[in-house]
């Protein structure tokens, strides 16, 4: 029989349970509104992360200690932050990487340790501040004034760390730093960078207060070097920027030059610089995120296995009280495929009707949610997909056994049925 | 009454419509129950037979193999030309459909399709198009009095117009016979009598009929009665001077009616 009538009629069976049909649609409209909900947030917040951290800083190169485990590269940007903080690479080291061809500069960075930090009067605490050079700031990351000099007493504040005190820094503010050890020193606010600056280990995470120092004279921390003794001064990250058309080229010289760096020396047996471009770092994250995601999802699948059960059940349900038509549509001439496919229809159409408004449903709370964490709203197109089609079998693959039991219905039987 | 009109006519002596030979069915209820045994009979084109027989005797089990809802143990069914005892599930299905028209006691009709749905609904299994179904089915209401009812629904019919929904939608496909399992059955004496000149008006027009029954008064109506009992045909009795011969595997002398 032609697919149309098919559906004139599974339609017409559909609508005459108008209540138990839109209950069961409902089983599916939830399974597949929470797989929507989970893949388009998990896409949306991983779009927003790359998307962060691919504008900071495209072409650079990050240079930090890792464990030798996750082969200097490679495993989660960020794991072993305690290793990651070793201050390793030296002067020598940062002049040699600077001189790699297609180098643009050369961004060492360290911790240095405060306690407090006060402002016309009024103290925060906060228990870090970024030590670099000038170079760190590209000339879109400064959103007011201008970027520290090296060897002022200066100091760089994020936006979060503006709006900190009682009355908001401005450009030519002065702030009194506390440091770790209770040394007080003065610095001049000379710029306003937006977001969370600096390297590997401060990108994450919502941008937090946060100040960036000269690190002559403010970060001082040293290791006794591999010479003669004398301590010199070293950093635990480095970040090199690299011109962007030759990130790969930059990458593989650094790769080759760190054997023979000072923080190649300085790191215990266990652990070795870990080299990652931004590219790296950014695949890593995708692939974590995609993973948590399709965890996740997976999860939402369950209620979509749920949905599916209501269908077969209603289905059953169906064949079981309309084993009478069965058996009138086969005295009239309907083959087993014309009832199989009859039913297959009307569990199909449940599971499609769930599929397509599962999808708008699933969207607003994504969106919804998407609002409540402060990212973008990115569309997960393969995964909506994947949710039709998923309905469309879902239907039918719950509507087979049910069908196959219709098609089997004996006809003398079932007109002998009341 | 003429025997047959319109085209029926140049096919006398026509070959037969429906055909059973030495025919057996045993049902397993228990123990064995022999519902036929040894059943023969040849309904001629454009035959007006009534079976009749008590509950048990076997009627029922006959109208199945005939109508191709079942097949025999031994022996052959043909139906229009097509032989239906060692047919496959499909045969038996399409011949049920374009050959077979069923008038059941219930009337059952699907309450969710509207008159002219119901009577396209063969034709719809037989995959006539769309517009060719309505023509059809339109066409067949309006013969049973029904032309202005084709848009309605069971429920909203009463019993007579429902079990004439029920032969239009047997004649749909313009079937070799029409087989009624106590029409009249389900309706009040009147409406079955009104039933009961459909299906004469059917007869005249040149269709073959049998009818099956357990009411003498009904099957009075038929050219003649094959009297079923205890799964043998115990008697042809021939009511009408135009009854054809019917060839049978009964072989006593014609009796009268036990109902």
């Amino acid at each position: 029989m032609d697919l149309r009538e098919t559906l004139r009629i599974a339609v017409r069976s559909i609508r005459a349970h108008n209540l138990r049909s839109a209950l069961t649609v409902l089983g599916v409209v939830v399974g597949i509104g929470s797989v929507i909900v989970f893949a388009t947030f998990g896409a949306s917040v991983q779009a927003a992360v790359v998307s962060e951290i691919g504008q900071t800083s495209a072409n650079s190169i990050f240079l930090t200690p890792a464990s030798v485990e996750d082969g200097g590269e490679g495993g989660p940007p960020g794991a072993g932050i305690a290793d990651a903080t070793r201050p390793v690479f030296t002067g020598r080291d940062v002049t040699a990487l600077g001189e790699i061809d297609g180098v643009e500069t050369v961004v060492p960075q360290g911790t240095v340790r405060l306690s407090g930090v006060s402002h016309a009067g009024d103290t925060v605490a906060q228990r870090q501040a970024i030590g670099t050079t000038p170079a760190a700031f590209g000339t879109d990351d400064i959103v007011d004034g201008r970027a520290f000099e090296s060897g002022a007493e200066e100091v760089v504040v994020n936006e979060a760390a503006r709006t900190a005190f009682e009355q908001n820094l401005s450009v030519d503010d002065t702030v009194t730093l506390t440091l770790a050890d209770g040394d007080r020193r003065n610095a001049t606010v000379v710029g306003v960078a937006d977001g969370t600056r600096g390297g590997l280990l401060s990108q994450f995470g919502p941008g937090g207060p946060q100040l960036y120092l000269p690190s002559e004279p403010f970060y001082q921390t040293s290791v006794e070097g591999t010479t003669d003794g004398v301590r010199v001064k070293a950093y635990p990250q480095v970040t090199v920027v690299a011109d962007p058309s030759q990130t790969g080229t930059v990458a593989g010289a650094v790769r080759a030059y760190v054997p023979s760096s000072d923080a190649a020396t300085l790191l215990p047996a266990e652990q070795t610089v870990g080299v990652q471009t931004t590219g790296e770092i950014v695949g890593q994250i995708q692939e974590i995120l995609g993973q948590l995601t399709r965890f996740v999802t997976g999860i939402a699948v369950l209620s979509l296995v749920v949905g599916a059960i209501g269908i077969a059940n209603i289905t059953l349900v169906s064949v079981t009280e309309r084993t009478r038509e069965i058996g009138i549509m086969k005295a009239v001439g309907a083959q087993n495929r014309d009832v199989m496919q009859l039913f297959l229809t009307e569990s199909a159409l449940l599971g499609t009707g769930g599929a397509l408004l599962g999808i708008p449903v699933g969207l607003v709370v994504a969106f919804g949610a998407t609002r409540f964490a402060e990212v973008g709203f990115t569309l997960a197109l393969d995964w909506m997909a994947f949710a039709v089609v998923v309905g469309i079998a879902v239907g039918v693959g719950a509507g087979l056994y049910p069908a196959w039991r219709a098609a089997r219905v004996d006809p003398i039987e079932a007109l002998r049925q009341e | 009454m003429s025997q047959s009109t319109g085209s029926h006519a140049e096919t006398q002596p026509a070959s037969p419509a429906v055909t059973v030979s030495n025919v057996t069915k045993q049902y397993q209820l228990g123990g064995t129950v022999t519902a036929l045994d040894g059943v023969s009979l040849s309904l001629p084109e454009g035959s007006y037979t009534a079976v009749m027989g008590p509950s048990g005797s076997g009627k029922s089990t006959l109208l199945n193999l005939i109508g191709g809802l079942d097949t025999p143990d031994t022996g052959q069914v043909s139906v229009g030309g097509t032989r239906l005892d060692d047919a496959d599930g499909a045969t038996r299905a399409d011949v049920r459909g374009t050959d077979i028209g069923f008038v059941f006691q219930t009337f059952d009709l699907l309450p969710r399709l509207t008159a002219l749905q119901n009577v396209a609904l063969p034709l719809t299994f037989a995959d006539w198009g769309r517009a060719d179904r309505r023509d059809r089915a339109a066409t067949l209401l309006d013969e049973v009095g029904l032309g202005d009812r084709l848009d309605h629904r069971p429920p909203e019919l009463s019993g007579g117009q429902r079990q004439r929904v029920a032969i239009a939608r047997a004649l749909a496909a313009d079937p070799s016979i029409v087989l009624a399992d106590e029409p009249t059955g389900n309706v009040d004496t009147e409406t079955g009598g009104e039933v009961l000149s459909l299906l004469d008006d059917l007869h005249e027009a040149g269709n073959t009929v049998l009818l099956v029954t357990h009411a003498r008064r009904v099957a009075e109506r038929a050219q003649q009665i094959v009297h079923v009992r205890d799964g043998v045909i115990e008697g042809v009795e021939r009511l009408a001077d135009d009854a054809p011969e019917l060839s049978t595997t009964d072989d006593t002398t014609p009796v009268g009616g036990d109902d």
